[in-house]
């Protein structure tokens, strides 16, 4: 289904379109107003930017960097070209580790690979531990959101989830019996789990660390309890100094949900005693990302879902409604990458106001992103007829002043004079919510004949 | 200085007083201002349709159309956003630099290159001012919400200078309105969403009348004002800036 | 398998190098009060913080967490520890700690956060999987902003280390915060 058609379902029930829009609305508010307690934002935003740009254009030094001081402080480096061998590589660690049982916290790597079904198609016990994700996981749905996976659901339906998995009493949808509950039970889980899988937020080349931001402490729980720590990278996730954290750090949490920083921002750089640690580095279409000029740039991303927060048409629209791992504005231009068949789509699910642009705390240019992609997409992905001939013959019709001139009275003339059941019909998508503008007798062209004589 | 006007081709069509009212502010304003014939449409519904390629002809057409003029102005920031934006698709002449160069939205002419805010003009009612994005986001009017740069805004420097005008603040400053061209047809159930969303907050702040530097925008707003009969008027801002009592 | 040919699409797509760009840090100086800005701060992040003198921090513990009855406690400014850890100590045995008390490295201003090491908290799950978290601060260590706090780290010997920022929280269901999600339950800094 399109965008189009998927955002139209959802519209079916206003009061969960302004709750959406609301609650979403909410998060950019406080994003901005963190960012306005930021002495110098915009430069910040400069920096940010840059420092990516240089990564990308220097991305295998840097891979190659990070994976030789990674290695001589006892971390296992593996690359997986794609979500097969990512898979494959995290379920010969578990095998290695005769592993039954996985903690998981956020990777949207992960998501987009579709680990879990591997792993429980092994058998293994994935539990996704960020409370957000473990609510889509019991609900057998995607995360809807980057940063706010289970945005999509309200209290209720969380508390009818919770009662059928947990066992939890009914209770109207309370959120701190619900999170307490989750508490408990997540607790039995990080203290039985043989393997923490973890994201990356940033892998540092100068060092061989990474960094892993949560708020919950969920990675921590994990990681620091189980065995084996294996964290999924994807190649763009690389930053060259520890020294540059210093920029990422302040931008990340205030853009995502306008906290000054993420509650924990753990550093990894040696699995601790008798333990091992395992990064998992994935390209999966990245390269080939970097290979497209004008999309390369959205490999700046930093998954802060501020994009998501400030397109009206995400709000409006839910994160389903994108079909792709990663929905919004930053979705729609990594997803036509992917598969431009299947994401044709989602370049045309905005207006192009370039909100997305001006939140992007690493500025990418998201909005021009999607320009861009359309030009390709009428050309690649075959379009509707009718769609593709009006405006063939409207680019042959401006080109053609007197031929214009003819096409703009005779459409007037047809607006003014057609019946109104026939311009407001179930065709006319204009019509169906809208009224067309009333129709003067002249055009300017007319009036400025008779009235300036130069 | 030499001016031509370019008058955008829904705008011809549909809202002639919208370009007599720019017609007549600039004479007002004193300057030499043509209209030249023959002027189609900058090519925008086509470029945001995926079918840039086909606007090439149109492209032509307006450089061939504005490039003895000294600047190029008119009501709509999205068509002059098109202009100076998105016209790399053709050769990269002088005259296409010098026209992408001086082409000017309407309020950002008149500030600018003018220096004048006060236009002697009365409205007295209260007011609410729709941002256009391309003109905001793509032109710079004023300071984007998004942004931490020091506020500004070329239109409510216009408008405050308005006598009687009262310019009402909204609940979201700078929030789409769900036109976007193309858009407003093919994703219809959001854009309709978008635009009474728009109009809500322009209602729950008392305002009287909406208006904004790009027509496209209010005609969508007004085509749902009018559907659903809401207390409303929609009116370009040159229209306003024109009017006297 | 995968390196090489990782490798050679990237040396193959990327771009002409573009430079790193030079941090000019003198913009973000400010000429402010850090620990006025540094308490606020924690505030908002939804720890507690007090200034207290260095001999009254067991009182002042026990007036908070009357019920504490397993105790690490790792800062040597307080005594009340009943439970030793050290580095061989399983991470499992903590899972009933009701309250670690640890040194935090310093705190940073911007952001309410303190940084504690593997040096501070010895085991690398302590700080998470206790119910309660007290971090004993000098307030001569403050530092204004993030880059100031790298700074203040870049020569350490890195093994794990983690800034945190107020309790474990989350704003999972319906975008309400609850406090206490899977890691300490509250987060009490005592400068000293």
């Amino acid at each position: 289904m399109s965008h189009a058609e998927k955002a139209t379902i959802f519209n079916k029930n206003e009061a969960k379109v302004n709750w959406h829009d609301k609650a979403l609305w909410y998060v950019r508010e406080k994003r901005d107003n963190a960012a306005h307690n930021v002495k110098e934002w915009e430069y910040l935003r400069d920096l940010a930017s840059a420092i990516k740009a240089n990564v990308l254009s220097d991305l295998d030094t840097y891979l190659v960097e990070f994976e030789a001081n990674a290695l001589k402080n006892g971390i296992k480096i593996h690359w997986a070209s794609d979500a097969e061998e990512h898979n494959a590589i995290i379920g010969k660690i578990l095998d290695d580790n005769n592993a039954e049982k996985v903690v998981k916290s956020k990777s949207m790597l992960t998501e987009e690979c579709h680990l879990n079904p591997y792993l429980e198609a092994k058998g293994i016990e994935v539990v996704d531990t960020d409370l957000g994700e473990y609510i889509v996981q019991i609900a057998k749905e995607t995360p809807s959101h980057i940063v706010l996976p289970a945005i999509h659901k309200t209290k209720e339906e969380v508390d009818e989830l919770f009662q059928e998995h947990l066992g939890t009493k009914p209770s109207n949808g309370n959120p701190e019996y619900l999170t307490n509950e989750a508490r408990k039970h997540l607790r039995g889980k990080f203290l039985k789990a043989d393997v923490a899988i973890t994201g990356v937020n940033f892998a540092i080349a100068d060092t061989g660390g990474i960094v892993v931001c949560t708020n919950e402490g969920n990675a921590d729980m994990g990681s620091h309890l189980a065995n084996v720590h294996i964290a999924s990278m994807g190649i763009e996730k690389i930053i060259p100094k520890e020294a540059h954290l210093g920029i990422f750090l302040r931008l990340l949490a205030r853009s995502a949900t306008g906290q000054p920083i993420t509650t924990y921002s753990s550093h990894f750089n040696k699995p601790a005693e008798g333990k091992e640690m395992h990064i998992v580095i994935v390209d999966n279409g990245r390269t080939e990302q970097l290979s497209r000029e004008d999309f390369r740039a959205s490999l700046h991303c930093i998954r802060c879902g501020a994009c998501m927060n400030t397109c009206p048409i995400y709000r409006r629209s839910g994160g389903h409604s994108y079909e792709a791992t990663i929905p919004g504005p930053i979705g729609s231009i990594l997803s036509p990458g992917k598969d431009l068949t299947k994401h044709s789509s989602l370049p045309f699910a905005s207006t192009l106001c370039g909100s997305c642009s001006n939140v992007c705390p690493v500025k990418i240019n998201i909005h021009e992103q999607l320009y861009k992609w359309r030009q390709i997409i009428v050309k690649d992905v075959k379009q509707p007829i009718v769609k593709k001939s009006i405006l063939k013959i409207a680019g042959s019709v401006l080109a053609k002043p007197k031929l214009y001139d003819f096409a703009g009275k005779s459409a007037r003339f047809m607006l003014k004079y057609t019946p109104r059941f026939m311009i407001y019909s179930k065709l006319n998508a204009w019509g169906k919510a809208r009224e067309l503008p009333e129709i003067k007798n002249e055009n300017f062209d007319q009036w400025y004949k008779i009235n300036r004589k130069k | 200085m030499k001016v031509g006007l370019f008058i955008p081709c829904y705008i011809n069509q549909l809202y002639p007083q919208v370009a007599i009212a720019t017609l007549e502010l600039l004479e007002k304003l004193g300057v030499d201002v043509y209209y030249p014939k023959g002027q189609t449409c900058c090519g925008q519904p086509l470029g945001n349709s995926g079918y840039e390629g086909d606007a090439k002809g149109s492209c032509q057409v307006f450089v061939e159309n504005f490039k003895e003029y000294d600047y190029i102005v008119g009501p709509s920031g999205s068509c002059i956003y098109h202009v100076k934006k998105h016209f790399d698709i053709i050769e990269q002449t002088p005259e296409v630099i010098k026209v992408r160069n001086n082409a000017y939205e309407l309020c950002e002419f008149i500030v600018k290159i003018l220096g004048k805010t006060d236009l002697g003009a009365s409205f007295p009612h209260k007011v609410g001012l729709h941002k256009s994005c391309h003109g905001l986001r793509g032109l710079h009017l004023g300071s984007c919400s998004e942004r931490m740069d020091p506020p500004f805004s070329t239109e409510e420097d216009l408008l405050n200078n308005v006598k009687g005008l009262e310019l009402m603040s909204l609940t979201r400053k700078d929030e789409c309105c769900g036109f976007g061209g193309t858009f407003s047809v093919f994703e219809e159930a959001i854009s309709v969403k978008m635009g009474r969303d728009r109009i809500q907050d322009h209602l729950d702040n008392n305002v009287e009348v909406i208006t904004g530097a790009d027509h496209s925008c209010l005609m969508h707003l007004e085509g749902l004002i009018n559907r659903n009969k809401q207390p409303l008027r929609v009116m370009h801002i040159a229209e306003i800036l024109n009017s006297s009592i | 398998m995968g390196r090489d040919s990782i490798l050679k699409a990237i040396k193959q797509h990327k771009p002409d190098l573009l430079p790193l760009p030079e941090i000019d840090g003198a913009r973000f100086d400010d000429d402010v009060n850090l620990l006025d800005i540094f308490k606020h701060n924690v505030t908002l992040v939804g720890g507690s913080i007090k200034e207290i003198d260095k001999t009254l921090i067991d009182q002042e513990i026990k007036k908070q967490f009357p019920d504490a009855k397993s105790i690490v406690a790792l800062a040597e400014a307080s005594s009340l520890g009943t439970i030793s850890v050290n580095k061989q100590t399983n991470p499992h045995d903590l899972a009933t700690i009701d309250l670690a008390i640890v040194n935090g490295a310093f705190g940073v201003a911007e952001n309410g956060a303190v940084w504690i090491s593997e040096k501070e908290s010895i085991v690398r799950v302590l700080p998470f999987i206790t119910n309660d978290l007290v971090v004993i601060l000098s307030k001569e260590q403050l530092y204004l902003h993030m880059l100031n706090a790298y700074d203040a780290i870049s020569t350490r010997d890195r093994s794990f280390g983690v800034f945190i920022s107020g309790p474990s929280k989350t704003a999972d269901i319906e975008q309400c915060l609850v406090i206490g999600a899977q890691g300490a339950m509250s987060l009490t800094i005592l400068l000293v």
